[in-house]
C-alpha cells in the first residue's frame, strides 16, 4: 500500500474536481438504487397491510409509486452521467501519468537513456503504467462512494428502522470490508510481485531462447532451456493461483458481510415489529435497502483484487516519478558569460580514463581549434567513443580537464553545452513522423530552405526525390530509410543546429567511398568555423582530417 | 469446467429459497401470526443459504480459474514447443519480442474469459428462464412484465456487445497509441537530450494526449448511451413489477394471479426475484470485453498456426556424440520453399580435416547449405549423410555434438561470459573457459569487461561489439572441442585488424584438425582454405 498512496496523491491532486464529481455521481446512483429497493419493499408491505386492513381505498398509492418510477428513471439517467464522469476522470489521469513519466524519464542521465534504448525494460515501464489505469475507476471512486453511501443510508435507517439494526448493518458491513481489505493489502503484494517477476522471466527467457535458438540447438541445450522457460510459466501460474485465492477470500468476506447485515435486519427489526415497536413495512425497507448494499460490495471486491498488482507497479513507478533529478549538479552557474578570449574551442588537458583496472588512455592532451578537423585513431574498443562521450560531458572526467571555449565542460549547464556541441553518437535514432519533423526536432525555427539545403549536404536529395520530399513519412523508430540514410538524416539534424564543436562517431558508416567523401566535404562547407573531432575508421575520414591523434 | 458450471448455477439458484424465507417472514409479520421462533428460523435459513451461496460462487470462480489455467498452460507449452523447434532461418517467423508477449501476457488474457465470461454466459441462458418458470404459477402478469422488459434478450445482447466492444476497444486503442508514443520518445531519448529537445517533446506529447482523450471521450459518450438502455430497461422492469404488486396487494385490481388474491409473501417474493432476473444480464455486460480480448488472442494463435514453417531435425537435447571419423556427403540436395527461389546444391563429399570455402553470389544458398548440414532445416529432396549415417530426426542431435556454428549475427545470452562460452555445458568448467578464451585470442575482450568472465552479457548486461561477439562465439567452438566448424561470413563487416584476428583464430582451430566449412566472400579467408564449393551454378 505504501507506494500506492503517494502516487494516487500525486496524480489526483490536479484532478480533484473530476474525482469528486465521479464520486458524487456514483453516490447518487448507488443511493438511488438503495432508495428504489427500500421504497419498493416498504410500498409492497405497506400496501399488503392496508389491503388486509380493508383500508386499500384510503392508502396513498400515488406518492410512493411515483417515487418508485422517479427513482427508476432517475437512476438510469444518473448512471449515464456517472459513467461519463468517472471515465473522463480516468482518461485524464491515464494521460497525466504517461506525460509525467515521459517527463521524468527524459531527465535521466544520457548514458542511462542510451542503455535503455530499445530494451525490454521500457516495455516493462509501460506495462506498469497500464496496471495503474484502474486506480481511480476501480479503487478510489468505489471506495469513496461506498463510504459516502454507507454513512448516508446509515443516517436514514437510524430514523426509520431503528438504531440497533442500523448499528448492526454498518458494523457487519465495515468489519467485512475491512477484513477483506486487510487480507488483500497484507497478502496480495508478495504474490503480485512474484507473478510480475515470473512474467518478466518468462518473456526474457523466451526472447533469449528464440534469438539464440541456433546456438542452443547446436549445443544440445534447447530442451533444457525450454524447461527453464516453462518453469517460469509454472511459477507465474502458481503466483496467479495464490492471488486468485486471496481475491476469492476477499470477495467471500465482503459477500458474507452483506448477508450477515441482512440477517441482522431480519432478526432485530423482525423482533421489534413483533413487539409492535415498528411497523412491518420498515422491516421490509431496512431489508431491501441492505440487500441493495450488495451493489457496493461487488465493485469493491473487484477493485481489491487489483490492489496487489497496483501496489507492486506503483512501487516501481513511484521512484521513477519521484527521482525527477537533472543529470549533474548544476552548481548554480548560469551560462558562462564570456568565453576565455583566444581559447581553443575544445581542449583536453592531461585526460586519463580507466575502465576498471584497464587504462584506456593516459595523460592525453590536445586542442581542437575552430575551423580545424582532428581525427582520432585507435583499434576498436580502445576508447574513441569514450573520449567523445567525455568531450560531450556524458561521463564525468575523473582525471584531467576538458575545456569548452576555455571553461570546464562540466561547468556548462546542459542546455548551453549541447547548444555548443553537436554530437553524432554511434547509435542515433529517428522517430515516427515526416522527414521535416525529424529535422526540426532539434531546430524548430528552421525554414524549408534550410531543410532542403542540409538534405543536399548529406546527399539525401536523391533519396527523397522519388518520394514525398520533406513530408515523406517514417514509420516507428524511423523505419523506412536504410541504415546509411538514417545516419545521414541524423547528421543533417545535427548540422541544422550549427554547433561550434562537432563530435562525430563513425560518421560515414554504411556509405560507399564517393558518398563518404561528399558527406565529409559537405560538413566542412556547411560549418566552416566548427571545431570537428571525429572517431575515424576508414581512409576517407583520415584524409579529411587536418590532424591526427593516435590513442594508445 | 463442469463442476464450475454446476457450482455457479447452484449459487444463483440458492437465491430462490433464500428469497422465499424472507418473503415468508415479512408476510407473517404483516398478516399476523408471526412468532419469534418463525423469525429466527427464517433468518437462520437466510443466513445459511447466503453463506452457502457465497461459498459456491467463489468456489465456482476458483474452479473455472483453475480450469482456465490448465488450458492456458497447454496452449503456452504448445506455442513455445512449436516456436522453438521452428526452422530458425524462416522468414515468416514472428519477431521474438512479439511472440514472448503472446506467450506471456497475451495468453493470460484468456483467464478472465474463463472465470468471468463463460460463467456469466451460462447464467444468462439458465437463470432468467428458471425465474420466469417459478413466477408463472404465482402471477402471470409479472412474467409478462419481465418478458416484455427483458425479453428480447438477443437484442439486449447485441446492444451490450456493440456498446461494450466499442467502449473497451476505444479505450484500449487510446492506451496502446499513448504507450507506443511514450516508447517512441523513450527510444529516442538520448538524441532528444543531445538536441535539447526534451521540453518541446514533453509539451507536444501532453498536447497529443489531450487531443486523443477528447476523441476517445466523444466515442465513449455514444457507447455508454446504448449500454444505459440496458440499465433503463432493468430499472423500469423492477419498478413496474413493484407497482403492479403494490396495487394487487391493495386490492385495487385482481388480475394476473390466476384469479387468486396475491398474498404479501408472494408479493415480496416477486419483488425479490425481479432484480435477480436482470442480474445475469448485467454480469454478462460487465464481462463482455473479456470475450472480445479472448477472440483477438485466439485469432492471433490461429494465424500463427497457419504461418508455422518447417521444423528443425531432432529436438536439441543433450546426448552422446556420433562416433566415427568425419565425413559429410550430399547427394541431389534441393530446397524449394513457397515464394522463394528454388535452390539446387552441387553434390559434395567432405572428409576429416578439410577446409572448405562455400562461395557464390548472395542468394545462392550459402547460409542455407550450412543450416542443412547442421540439421536446422530439412531439404525438400536429396539427402545428407554424416559419418555414414543419414541425417534425420534420430541422428541430428548426436551429429550436432560434433559441430560448432558461428552465425552472421551471433547471439550472446543474458548470462555471464563464462556461461556464454561454456554453452555446451549447463555448468561450464572455469579452467576450460579460460583456456578457450586464450585459444580464441579473445583475452583483450575479457580484459575490457568489468567483472571478467563473470560479467553479465546481453540486454541488461555489458555490451560487446559485433566483431567481439563473433570472436566470443569462436571461443565457444574451442570450449566445445567441436571437430567440425560451420561459419557464416565470419569476417564480413569488420575492420581489418579484427578480421585478421579472426582468420588467425580459425587457423589455430584448423591446426587442431578441425574440419571447416566456411561461407565467405573474403579472398583473405578463401586463401587459407583447401578448396571451394561453388554454389549458384548447379542447374
Amino acid at each position: 500500500m505504501r507506494p500506492l498512496l503517494p502516487l494516487a496523491l500525486h496524480l489526483w491532486r490536479r484532478r480533484i474536481g473530476s474525482l469528486a464529481l465521479g464520486i458524487l455521481l456514483s453516490v447518487l446512483v448507488l443511493g438511488a438504487g438503495i432508495a428504489l429497493l427500500g421504497l419498493s419493499g416498504w410500498f409492497i408491505t405497506a400496501a399488503g397491510a392496508a389491503g388486509l386492513a380493508g383500508a386499500g381505498l384510503i392508502f396513498d398509492v400515488f406518492r410512493p409509486s411515483a417515487g418508485v418510477r422517479f427513482l427508476a428513471l432517475g437512476r438510469a439517467a444518473t448512471r449515464y452521467g456517472e459513467r461519463l464522469a468517472t471515465h473522463d476522470a480516468t482518461l485524464k489521469v491515464l494521460a497525466d501519468l504517461r506525460v509525467d513519466l515521459l517527463h521524468a524519464m527524459l531527465r535521466r542521465p544520457v548514458r542511462q537513456l542510451m542503455a535503455l534504448r530499445g530494451s525490454e525494460q521500457l516495455q516493462q515501464v509501460t506495462a506498469d503504467v497500464d496496471a495503474l489505469d484502474g486506480l481511480a475507476l476501480r479503487l478510489l471512486m468505489p471506495f469513496g462512494a461506498a463510504i459516502a453511501v454507507l454513512s448516508l443510508s446509515g443516517v436514514m435507517m437510524w430514523f426509520m428502522v431503528g438504531s440497533a439494526t442500523t448499528t448492526w448493518i454498518l458494523t457487519s458491513f465495515l468489519v467485512g470490508t475491512l477484513l477483506s481489505f486487510l487480507v488483500t493489502a497484507r497478502r496480495a503484494r508478495r504474490p503480485s510481485r512474484l507473478a510480475h517477476r515470473a512474467m518478466w522471466a518468462l518473456r526474457m527467457r523466451l526472447i533469449d531462447l528464440l534469438r539464440g535458438q541456433i546456438d542452443l540447438v547446436l549445443s544440445g541445450r534447447l530442451e533444457e532451456t525450454r524447461g527453464k522457460v516453462l518453469a517460469a510459466g509454472a511459477r507465474l501460474q502458481a503466483a496467479q493461483a495464490l492471488l486468485d485465492k486471496i481475491d476469492r477470500w476477499a470477495a467471500f468476506l465482503i459477500g458474507t458481510a452483506t448477508t450477515l447485515a441482512a440477517t441482522g435486519v431480519l432478526v432485530l427489526a423482525g423482533r421489534a415489529a413483533l413487539e409492535g415497536e415498528i411497523a412491518p413495512q420498515f422491516v421490509a425497507l431496512g431489508l431491501f435497502a441492505t440487500l441493495a448494499l450488495t451493489e457496493l460490495a461487488i465493485p469493491l471486491a473487484r477493485g481489491l483484487s487489483e490492489l496487489g498488482k497496483m501496489t507492486d507497479a506503483a512501487g516501481r513507478l513511484q521512484p521513477m516519478l519521484a527521482a525527477d533529478q537533472p543529470e549533474e549538479p548544476q552548481q548554480g552557474h548560469a551560462r558562462p558569460q564570456v568565453a576565455e578570449a583566444g581559447a581553443p574551442a575544445l581542449r583536453f588537458r592531461s585526460v586519463t580514463q580507466q575502465i576498471g583496472d584497464r587504462l584506456l588512455f593516459g595523460n592525453l592532451s590536445f586542442d581542437v581549434a575552430s575551423g580545424e578537423t582532428v581525427a582520432l585513431i585507435a583499434a576498436s574498443g580502445a576508447g574513441k567513443s569514450t573520449l567523445l562521450d567525455l568531450a560531450a560531458g556524458l561521463i564525468p572526467c575523473r582525471s584531467g580537464d576538458i575545456l569548452l571555449h576555455g571553461i570546464a565542460s562540466d561547468k556548462w549547464p546542459e542546455t548551453e553545452r549541447f547548444s555548443q556541441i553537436g554530437y553524432l553518437t554511434q547509435r542515433t535514432s529517428l522517430f515516427a513522423g515526416s522527414i521535416a519533423d525529424n529535422l526540426r526536432i532539434g531546430c524548430p525555427d528552421a525554414t524549408t530552405d534550410d531543410l532542403l539545403r542540409v538534405i543536399e549536404t548529406v546527399g539525401l536529395g536523391n533519396v527523397l526525390c522519388g518520394r514525398a520530399g520533406l513530408s515523406t513519412r517514417l514509420a516507428e523508430a524511423g523505419r523506412g530509410l536504410s541504415g546509411g540514410e538514417s545516419r545521414r538524416l541524423a547528421l543533417a539534424r545535427l548540422l541544422l543546429r550549427k554547433p561550434g564543436v562537432l563530435l562525430l562517431d563513425e560518421v560515414t558508416e554504411g556509405l560507399d567511398e564517393p558518398m563518404a567523401q561528399h558527406v565529409l566535404a559537405g560538413i566542412r562547407t556547411t560549418l566552416p568555423q566548427a571545431a570537428i573531432l571525429l572517431a575515424a575508421h576508414r581512409p576517407a575520414e583520415i584524409e579529411f582530417a587536418d590532424r591526427i591523434v593516435q590513442l594508445v | 469446467m463442469r463442476p464450475a458450471y454446476g457450482m455457479s448455477l447452484t449459487a444463483s439458484l440458492l437465491v430462490l429459497p433464500q428469497a422465499y424465507a424472507v418473503a415468508l417472514l415479512l408476510g407473517s409479520l404483516v398478516e399476523g401470526g408471526g412468532t419469534l421462533r418463525l423469525v429466527l428460523t427464517c433468518a437462520a435459513i437466510f443466513l445459511l443459504l447466503g453463506i452457502a451461496r457465497q461459498a459456491a460462487e467463489q468456489m465456482s470462480g476458483r474452479l473455472a480459474f483453475r480450469a482456465g489455467q490448465a488450458v492456458i498452460h497447454d496452449l503456452r507449452t504448445g506455442l513455445i514447443d512449436r516456436q522453438i523447434r521452428q526452422n530458425p532461418l524462416d522468414r515468416n517467423r514472428s519477431a521474438s519480442a512479439q511472440l514472448a508477449t503472446l506467450a506471456g501476457p497475451g495468453l493470460d488474457q484468456l483467464l478472465a474469459w474463463f472465470f468471468r465470461y463463460r460463467l456469466a454466459a451460462l447464467r444468462v441462458s439458465v437463470i432468467p428462464l428458471i425465474i420466469l418458470v417459478v413466477l408463472l404459477p404465482i402471477s402471470w402478469t409479472t412474467t409478462i412484465i419481465l418478458l416484455v422488459s427483458g425479453p428480447l434478450i438477443p437484442l439486449f445482447m447485441a446492444l451490450i456487445g456493440f456498446a461494450a466492444r466499442d467502449a473497451s476497444e476505444k479505450q484500449l486503442a487510446e492506451t496502446l497509441s499513448l504507450n507506443s508514443e511514450v516508447l517512441e520518445w523513450l527510444n529516442t531519448a538520448p538524441d532528444l537530450r543531445l538536441l535539447t529537445a526534451t521540453d518541446r517533446v514533453a509539451a507536444t506529447f501532453a498536447g497529443t494526449a489531450t487531443r486523443l482523450r477528447a476523441k476517445t471521450f466523444s466515442v465513449l459518450k455514444i457507447a455508454f448511451l446504448s449500454s444505459s438502455v440496458l440499465e433503463l430497461f432493468a430499472a423500469i422492469g423492477v419498478a413496474m413489477v413493484a407497482v403492479y404488486v403494490g396495487f394487487s396487494l391493495l386490492g385495487t385490481f385482481h388480475i394476473g394471479a390466476w384469479g387468486k388474491v396475491l398474498s404479501v409473501t408472494e408479493g415480496v417474493f416477486i419483488l425479490l426475484m425481479a432484480p435477480e432476473f436482470f442480474q445475469p444480464l448485467r454480469d454478462l455486460a460487465g464481462a463482455w470485453h473479456d470475450k472480445a480480448n479472448a477472440a483477438t488472442i485466439a485469432d492471433t494463435l490461429d494465424r500463427m498456426e497457419w504461418a508455422s514453417a518447417s521444423a528443425i531435425l531432432g529436438d536439441g537435447r543433450k546426448c552422446a556424440a556420433m562416433p566415427g571419423p568425419v565425413t559429410i556427403a550430399a547427394t541431389d540436395l534441393v530446397l524449394a520453399r513457397a515464394g522463394q527461389q528454388r535452390l539446387n546444391f552441387p553434390d559434395f563429399f567432405i572428409t576429416a580435416g578439410e577446409r572448405i570455402a562455400l562461395v557464390g553470389p548472395s542468394g545462392s544458398g550459402k547460409t542455407t547449405l550450412l543450416s542443412l548440414i547442421a540439421g536446422l532445416q530439412v531439404p525438400s529432396s536429396g539427402c545428407i549423410t554424416v559419418c555414414g549415417h543419414d541425417l534425420s530426426d534420430e541422428t541430428a542431435d548426436a551429429w550436432r555434438r560434433r559441430l560448432a556454428y558461428v552465425g552472421q549475427t551471433p547471439h550472446l545470452f543474458q548470462a555471464s561470459l563464462r556461461a556464454n562460452i561454456g554453452l555446451a555445458d549447463p555448468v561450464p568448467d572455469a579452467t576450460r573457459v579460460a583456456q578457450a578464451i586464450i585459444d580464441a585470442r579473445t583475452s583483450e575482450v575479457l580484459a575490457a569487461l568489468p567483472r571478467a568472465d563473470q560479467t553479465r552479457l546481453g540486454e541488461r548486461g555489458a555490451g560487446v561489439s559485433g566483431g567481439e561477439a563473433r570472436r566470443l562465439t569462436l571461443a565457444r567452438a574451442f570450449y566445445a572441442r567441436a571437430d567440425i566448424l560451420l561459419a557464416d561470413e565470419p569476417t564480413a563487416n569488420l575492420d581489418d585488424a579484427t578480421a585478421i584476428a579472426i582468420i588467425d583464430t580459425l587457423n589455430e582451430l584448423s591446426r587442431r584438425g578441425t574440419t571447416m566449412i566456411i561461407a565467405t566472400h573474403d579472398p583473405r579467408l578463401i586463401a587459407h582454405m583447401h578448396r571451394s564449393i561453388m554454389l549458384g551454378s548447379a542447374p
